[in-house]
């Protein structure tokens, strides 16, 4: 039974999007409850699906009208709590915006629609010899929309860098349908005076609607390298990252599994033969062949150097993707080890690697909640996994006591709360540890510019912006 | 839920260098010889610099982009965080000292080449990078299709993320691409042999310096944003007005220099009207730190309105103090 105010709705609904889809009920919305996240659930009052890019920008035009918070989704894998309706009202998902519009191999760069998937981008440069660099482990599934709402990373960030580095320009919608292009191939202001898609990227769909993206791109490297180590302990295992982010092979990824992810992974359909009980390393040098291959020698001296008995590495592909595989499906396997996890994105100095992680062990210990490690290193960028059960009263509480604690010390030593995932409405509380008063002021200051009522995803980001229709 | 208070004061950023990291915090008035002899015994080198003697913070205010931003991407990508000097006098805490944030709003890009129409850099948090050891200077010359082939030659493959520069070069009517190396000094053969195979394929002469001195090229007195692929046009084009170019090829960036003059102001910006229309309609821009910064249009008016509300708030706090000197 779709009760009246719903029903008013829909109606409203169908009529700003003649072409497009209106989800209403229950089934239909249960899909759009949670993110990658899991462990939040915020039921829609509805789910459209926009027909194109013009029919997203005519339902905005009449979204204000409608007196309902406006969530833009696009795959709905963020890990922070993004794109879900935590203040009720309707999410717009952008599946249907997937087209690639252009490849320019001689301007370097490409234009997509928001809902292409970020692998399936990756399949359509590949012939062209170029290649989109961010690689989060949701590429099967995520869309560029939700890359560029979260600035998303990825493994290979650690020379490539992250969204931010390579978006030329945005087009976005804004709540009165007004239609602006913020940059384009050339990647400058544009006519503007100012350059506004700096606060686009990465306002996790607080601003603004975006429909389409100018991407710069690279060539593909022609031969790559991949190293697997393995250490006894975090000292020796940060000794090896600090050596090698200082090493003049600017390798493309250094990654950390802990002991916890390594017995994860070995016991699951992913096991690739990772010794028990270890500190895993892997890492990644590309490039032309001829320099590439100058350098392999040097780069596991390095990881010998630092105290590795077992450092293996190969330019065969099937080794390399079965690596990658583990790596990435890292995530997934967490899945099967508990019912609800929360991940954490922080980002530190990189001399602090060893006693963050350390910490990060013994509050978890102490409160008998379960946490891996499975993280970029050569950023700094952490992904302490705490594993819980959400329906256990006072599991919850435990997790949000130790990530309290983990962000004081991560600010502490000059770190920050998130480096690819975002704030979503799961990081928000501790925004207070990293603005200051006159920093805060001009936080609060953007999305007061592009979305004053915080009708576009309220609650997010900083968790006083309150819709109030 | 709010765990947490507000805070009373701003994080500031303290002067450090951080060698693990790679990461240097020193005033926006530092040069490059500041740089250079607090980071070079730790093998460290901040490569995005277009002038030895100018402070860093004219070279930000003058430029987007340096040669090395082939290689390491714009000024944005390279300067982490910084102190921000705000209209009210008070000083905020913008961006972080680590090289990946997605916290918050990126006031850091927004800020970081606006001029002083939002206030001023105080310090800045640099990214450093590993220095290899040894520099060199390519330097192709030949016709103009001898030089786009060699240009493509050099960077549709994957030696492209290992040249710091790949510059078109036009200056009295005579064209080169000037290439600069900068790796360990063992690879410096692979490099050269790969030089000299582009200079073969493309039919170019090839002259290289080895242990090249890197003399940065000066402050552009306008600087156009474009497509990569646009550039050797366009340096073309605009070579009979100008006394040099420098086309960052891969930014899709020209750094133009006029010659000095009381006129200068105006010839630059009746360049900068001949092509601003082009580089509009791509989503480019120009920019010269002679002349004034282009009005806002109507519709961001209201935006730097509100941004400017906040920027010009004096709400009273207890005296700013920077916090005590911390050991990174």
């Amino acid at each position: 039974m779709i009760s009246p105010v719903k029903s008013s709705l829909e109606h409203q609904l169908k009529a700003l999007l003649p072409r497009g889809r209106v989800l209403i009920s229950a089934a239909q919305l249960a899909g759009y409850g949670a993110d990658g996240l899991g462990y939040k659930n915020h039921l829609p009052d509805a789910v459209v699906i926009p027909a194109d890019a013009e029919e997203l920008a005519g339902f905005m035009c009449g979204a204000k009208a409608l007196g309902v918070p406006v969530v833009m989704r696009g795959a709905g894998t963020s890990l922070s709590g993004g794109p879900v309706a935590a203040q009720g009202g309707v999410v717009v998902h952008t599946s249907a915006l997937k087209k690639i519009l252009e490849i320019n191999t001689e301007g370097f760069w490409c234009e997509v629609e928001c809902g292409v998937g970020l692998n399936d981008l990756d399949a359509a440069l590949k012939p062209y010899g170029v290649f989109y660099p961010p690689d989060p482990s949701s590429g099967p599934v995520c869309t560029l929309g939700g890359n560029v709402a979260s600035n998303a990373g990825g493994a290979h960030c650690f020379r490539y860098g992250v969204t931010s580095n390579y978006v030329l320009g945005v087009e976005a919608v804004m709540l009165d349908g007004s239609v602006h292009c913020f940059g384009g191939p050339a990647g400058g202001r544009g006519s503007w005076r100012e350059d506004w898609k700096r606060f686009m990227i990465g306002s996790e769909g607080t601003l603004a609607a975006f429909t389409r993206f100018w991407l710069r791109l690279l060539p593909l490297p022609e031969k790559v390298w991949t190293f697997r180590a393995t250490y006894p302990d975090l000292k020796t295992t940060e000794a090896a990252i600090h050596a090698l982010v200082a090493h003049s092979s600017y390798p493309a990824a250094i990654e950390m599994l802990d002991p916890r992810g390594v017995a994860m992974v070995e016991s699951s359909q992913m096991a690739c033969g990772l010794p028990g009980g270890s500190f895993m390393l892997l890492v990644e040098i590309d490039g032309p062949e001829a320099l590439v291959n100058a350098r392999v020698e040097a780069v596991a001296e390095i990881l010998r150097h630092a105290g590795s008995q077992d450092v293996m590495f190969s330019d065969q592909d099937e080794i390399r993707k079965k690596l990658w595989k583990a790596r990435k499906a890292s995530g997934g396997l967490l899945g099967q080890l508990s019912p609800s996890y929360v991940v954490q994105d922080a980002v530190i100095p990189k001399r602090a690697l060893a006693e963050v992680l350390q910490l990060v062990y013994d509050e978890a210990d102490a409160a008998g909640i379960r946490a891996v490690n499975v993280f970029h290193a050569g950023d700094g960028n952490l992904h302490p996994n705490f594993l819980f059960d959400s329906r256990v009263p006072g599991e919850l509480e435990k997790v949000e006591l130790i990530s309290k604690r983990l962000m004081q010390r991560v600010i502490e030593v000059g770190g920050t709360l998130s480096g690819e995932h975002g704030i979503g409405n799961d990081k928000s509380a501790y925004m207070p540890l990293v603005f200051g008063p006159d920093s805060m002021r001009l936080q609060l200051a953007v999305p007061a510019a592009f979305n004053p009522a915080h009708q576009m995803n309220p609650l997010k980001v900083f968790d006083n912006r309150h819709f109030i229709a | 839920m709010n765990v947490f208070p507000p805070m009373e004061n701003e994080r500031l950023f303290v002067p450090f260098l951080d060698e693990v990291d790679g990461t240097l915090c020193l005033p926006a008035s530092a040069t490059a010889a500041d740089i250079h002899s607090q980071v070079r015994a730790h093998r460290l080198r901040f490569p995005l610099l277009l002038d030895e003697a100018k402070p860093l913070r004219e070279q930000i205010a003058a430029a987007t982009h340096a040669p090395a931003s082939c290689r390491f991407g714009p000024y944005c990508d390279n300067i982490l965080g910084m102190n921000w000097r705000l209209p009210s006098g008070r000083i905020a805490r913008i961006g972080e000292r680590v090289v990946k944030t997605t916290t918050g709003y990126d006031w850091l890009r927004f800020l970081l080449h606006s001029g002083s129409r939002f206030g001023e850099p105080v310090d800045y948090v640099l990214r450093l990078r590993p220095d290899c050891g040894f520099t060199a200077i390519a330097v192709f010359d030949g016709s103009p299709n001898a030089l786009q082939a060699c240009v493509s030659k050099l960077l549709h493959s994957g030696w492209m993320h290992w040249w710091d520069a790949v510059d078109f070069i036009t200056e009295g009517g005579i064209s080169s691409v000037r290439v600069t190396i900068h790796c360990v000094p063992e690879e410096a053969p692979i490099f050269a042999q790969q030089l000299d195979h582009v200079a073969t394929a493309t039919s170019t002469q090839l002259t290289l310096q080895n242990h090249a001195p890197t003399a940065p090229d000066g402050l552009p007195d306008l600087v156009l944003k474009t497509t990569p692929d646009r550039v050797m046009s366009l340096a073309i084009e605009l070579a009979p007005e100008v006394v040099r170019s420098i086309g960052l090829y891969y930014n899709g960036v020209l750094h133009l220099h006029l010659s000095p003059g009381e006129d200068r102001a105006e010839r630059i910006h009746a360049l900068a009207q001949k092509v601003a229309p082009e580089l509009h309609a791509l989503g480019g821009d120009w920019h010269s730190h002679w002349l004034p910064s282009i009005p806002p249009n109507l519709t961001e008016s209201a935006w730097i309105q509100t941004l400017e509300e906040a920027i010009h708030s004096t709400i009273a706090f207890a005296s700013l103090q920077l916090p005590a000197a911390r050991v990174p």
